[in-house]
């Protein structure tokens, strides 16, 4: 519960971010939502930081690097420069481990949220893929009954394949119409919801899986809430295409360009906020 | 290329820019400076081109009688004109198209059958392409690591028209030219044709998998493999073949492993390769899947094949087809530029990039039936019309040319069931599939239409077909025959019939031998390895003597002649390649071809024998028996016009000289 609604918080401020920018480029929200998490990670960094410690081992470093360069002839002092420069390192490396501590658990959060935004890419219509419900070690997919009806928009275009050796029942499915909606997987009486997207436009949230899983699973697949217990069915996924965020050619991955855009955010606005890094 | 988005401009086009900007600005004119000089015509002149493999003069007319190919009415009655075109000798595809590509003869542009051989050891080597590895390696351990690039050449002589084309600033699209792998070198859009290999290197190899019982016919160059599995707890695991990796001193055969996993009572199963998850129905296809062969950590094969699953139980049966070239990541030059494959790529997709993509094989062994073989040459068919509307909508200036493969092999293909005659004519496949062929020509009426409405009144169109097509009911073993007139000897007579490329002759006492389709050949000395017969006198007195005795053969079961007309080459070839023909080329007669073993040096028992198989229509006769068609909407000048000629005709639209080489002449009318 107390993951749900983390998620709900970080969702809603993730999306809230995304929402303006979701008609235009996926550039658009990525530099947006990169530039908002330097900000914040530079706020963090600043409170949670001690910048005197920091400052101090960065001028003894740049002191002992001068010192190497003015008495380069004399190897007992290049040597012990060489040794203050790695203590001095050392201690640069200490002062970060708090505030990366503190920061580790927001990043975390926002990644998993822009996960759901930026991996997968909504089913376009006449597009097919595989629905893939995984069962418990324990359960025979052939003797689990399990069935899936699908909303309007969407239709079923193979029988299941039921996989003993995989635990898992796959179904294929093709989206016809765009839109939105939720398939169902039927367990003997139970019945399993899954999220399930249809359309085009730039940005478009898309949740892969849904589980019952692990609290590290709560965390790392926040799209939607976790299936109940009570059937053998572990998670239902739907295979999405992979997102796409081009650029000059190329597909870039959008978890490589959020971290280079918040790098290059961060150092930029440094010295706006005061923070020594 | 001109004129074309591609920024490059030759340093020639550069100076013309530069001269005509001068000239405008001069005059006080605005002035183009991208490259749209025309020729030395008097007008700018447009052409568009559908190249029809196989499309019969008799049949052509027929169906136009009965209505069934309305567009080429239409062609013809608002001005248009209609010949039989005089085809290559022999009439083969790769040769010609190299006629019509060069304006030349097989003397002219070297390619004379779709098999040469080398005269150094005799063995069959085919004739449009020569591969070489790379020149200078370095090993590191097993691994060898090349220092120079290995090289595909094309061998056809010659310059393409396009080619000459480009010099005199006309641009021009050339879609899937036959004889043109690897495309010749050209700043124009072309994307090669017939002779493009699968990701194997051959001209396709399907790979088929079951737990029954199956064989294939090897062919040369092409055909399947069956890979025996088993269906272990409703799963099978098995590997695609991929490329010879040329990066291990072993040169093992690359392979991409991947499991079948079967519903256990339902007719589906789900297929995962390279991380990659699909569901077939039993009968059902897969639409392209990308596959990747990874040769040495950074080095890679990119390949492209559709499954197709036939059976779950009681048997289990997957097919999949010839591992395409990827287009997107083309492994071998297929295109010019280079670019030109992925820009259809990104606007259609994954597409067939392999020369012929009907995989007749897979019929001819059963692996496929004739309503899954056509299935997929539907899809074939289907993504040739997509590609022809897309550059008939951008096409604006110069030329067009655009090849369809899929008269010809429907006709191999489905002949017997049209021919009450034919060996393997069969009365229930004829009564479902017997109007296959001409269903197929009326596909083409489409692809006519589709160019008929975006030709305006400057814009010429030309229709023209390689060769016609007949029946294939009986085939010569022309290496027995030669063996029965003893003319060739073998080094064990007794095992005549397990004789294949000639491992079992005596060249010490052989004089002639045939390879290929229509090739024969004198063992000369000085030229053969083992050569017995001097040039000269002796070698043309034996020719006459065998071309005679050809001629005069007479099928026991028929009456007829099998070989219409035996050519001697010296006569009917001009140009410089001459010293590379064969000494004789064999015109057979309607309904006969050569047998199937005997263009690799095999010598069955009989001379004469049934072909039985569903290859059942084919062009190897004379060419007098077998002409192509020629449709313009302008008039031919010309009553019995050659695939030379026109040629010369493409460069007379552009006002482009021929070069002296060519022997053709233009036979367009000028309005």
């Amino acid at each position: 519960m107390p993951m749900a609604i983390v998620n709900l918080v970080f969702g809603g401020i993730v999306g809230a971010v995304l929402w303006p920018f979701r008609t235009l480029s996926p550039w658009a929200g990525m530099v947006a939502v990169s530039f908002l998490t330097a900000l914040l990670m530079l706020e963090v960094y600043k409170l949670t930081s001690n910048q005197a410690a920091i400052r101090r081992a960065k001028d003894l470093i740049k002191a002992h690097l001068y010192e190497m360069r003015l008495y380069k002839d004399d190897m007992r002092i290049t040597l012990g420069a060489q040794r203050a420069i790695l203590k001095a390192n050392l201690s640069y490396l200490a002062a970060n481990l708090k505030p990366l501590a503190v920061m580790i658990v927001p990043l975390v959060l926002i990644l998993a949220q822009l996960s759901v935004w930026y991996d997968r890419a909504p089913l376009r219509p006449g597009q097919e893929t595989l629905v893939k419900a995984r069962l418990e070690g324990t359960a025979d997919p052939v003797g689990a009954g399990l069935d899936l009806e699908v909303p309007p928009g969407l239709e079923i275009t193979a029988p299941a394949v039921r996989i003993p050796d995989l635990h898992e029942v796959v179904w294929r499915i093709k989206a016809v119409a765009p839109g939105s909606g939720r398939l169902t997987v039927r367990s003997g009486g139970t019945a399993l919801g899954k999220a399930v997207v249809v359309g085009d436009g730039p940005l478009r949230r898309v949740s892969a899986i849904a589980s019952r899983g692990s609290f590290s699973k709560r965390v790392l697949y926040p799209g939607e809430g976790p299936l109940p217990a009570g059937s053998p069915v572990r998670s239902i996924e739907i295979l999405y295409p992979a997102g796409r965020l081009a650029a000059f050619g190329l597909n870039v991955h959008w978890l490589i360009a959020y971290l280079v855009l918040s790098i290059v955010f961060g150092f930029a606005f440094k010295g706006v906020f005061k923070v020594e890094i | 290329m001109s004129g074309r988005g591609n920024g490059a401009l030759t340093r020639r086009q550069f100076l013309k820019a530069g001269v005509a900007a001068t000239a405008a600005a001069g005059l006080g004119g605005a002035v183009r400076l991208g490259p749209k000089a025309y020729g030395y015509g008097p007008a700018p002149k447009k052409m568009i081109i559908l190249g029809i493999d196989g499309l019969d003069p008799v049949l052509t007319q027929r169906w136009i009688d009965e209505g069934r190919m309305p567009a080429f009415r239409r062609l013809l009655e608002a001005g248009g004109d209609f010949r039989p075109l005089g085809t290559s000798l022999p009439p083969q595809s790769p040769v010609a198209w190299s006629n019509f590509i060069t304006g030349m003869d097989p003397g002219g542009h070297g390619i004379f059958d779709f098999i040469h051989r080398d005269p150094g050891s005799y063995v069959p080597i085919f004739s449009a392409t020569e591969t070489t590895g790379a020149s200078r390696t370095v090993r590191l351990g097993k691994t060898i690591i090349p220092l120079s690039g290995g090289r595909v050449r094309n061998l056809r002589r010659g310059q393409a028209f396009w080619q000459l084309l480009e010099k005199a600033d006309v641009p021009a699209t050339v879609f899937k030219m036959p004889s043109n792998y690897p495309p010749v070198e050209s700043r124009q859009r072309t994307l090669s044709g017939m002779n493009t290999p699968d990701i194997k290197g051959s001209y396709g190899i399907f790979n088929y998998y079951t737990n029954a019982a199956a064989s294939v016919i090897q062919e040369a160059g092409g055909g399947g493999r069956v890979h025996d599995v088993f269906v272990v707890g409703n799963r099978v695991e098995a590997e695609l073949p991929g490329p010879t990796n040329t990066f291990r001193t072993d040169a093992p055969e690359a392979a991409v492993p991947f499991q079948v996993f079967i519903d256990p009572s339902g007719p589906a199963a789900k297929i995962v390769i390279q991380g990659r998850e699909f569901v077939l129905k039993e009968r059902e296809w897969s639409g392209w899947v990308h596959v990747h062969f990874d040769l040495i950590p950074t080095q890679s094969v990119h390949g492209l094949c559709l499954f197709y699953l036939k059976e779950v139980r009681p048997k289990f049966k997957l097919y999949i087809s010839p591992v395409n070239i990827d287009p997107a990541r083309p492994a071998l030059p297929i295109s010019t530029p280079a670019s030109y494959a992925r820009e259809l790529e990104r606007r259609f997709g994954p597409f067939f990039t392999k020369g012929l993509p009907a995989d007749t094989s897979a019929l001819e062994n059963g692996v496929l039936d004739e309503e899954e073989f056509l299935h997929l040459d539907a899809q074939v068919y289907e993504e040739s019309l997509a590609m022809l509307e897309y550059e008939l909508g951008r096409f604006d200036e110069g030329l067009l040319f655009y090849y369809f493969s899929d008269a010809d092999q429907r006709q191999h293909m489905f002949w017997r069931l049209t021919d009450p005659l034919h060996p393997a004519y069969d009365e229930k496949l004829a009564a479902r599939y017997g109007g296959v062929i001409a269903r197929t020509y009326e596909e083409m009426d489409r692809a006519l239409d589709m160019a008929l409405r975006r030709a305006d009144r400057d814009t010429v169109v030309l229709v023209l077909s390689d060769h016609g097509f007949n029946s294939f009911r009986r085939g010569l073993n022309l290496n027995t025959w030669l063996l029965r007139e003893g003319y060739h000897r073998l080094k064990r007579p007794w095992k005549q019939e397990e004789s294949s490329l000639f491992d079992n002759t005596d060249w010490s006492k052989t004089r002639a031998y045939g390879v290929g389709l229509n090739s024969l050949y004198i063992n000369e000395r000085g030229r053969e390895a083992e050569g017995l017969v001097a040039p000269g006198a002796d070698k043309d007195n034996l020719v006459r003597e065998i071309a005679a005795k050809l001629e005069a053969l007479v099928d026991p079961r028929t009456g007829e002649h099998p070989v219409l007309k035996a050519f001697v080459s010296r006569e009917a070839y001009r140009g410089r390649h001459l010293k590379n023909a064969p000494d004789i080329v064999l015109g057979f007669n309607q309904g006969y071809r050569i047998s199937w073993q005997s263009p690799l040096g095999g010598f069955p028992r009989e001379i004469l024998e049934d072909n039985t198989q569903k290859w059942s229509g084919d062009h190897m006769a004379a060419p007098q028996v077998l002409p192509g068609v020629a449709f313009a909407n302008r008039k031919f000048t010309a009553g019995a016009p050659a695939l030379y000629d026109l040629t010369a005709s493409v460069l007379g639209v552009f006002g482009v000289q021929p070069p002296p080489e060519m022997i053709g002449r233009d036979v367009l009318a000028k309005s």
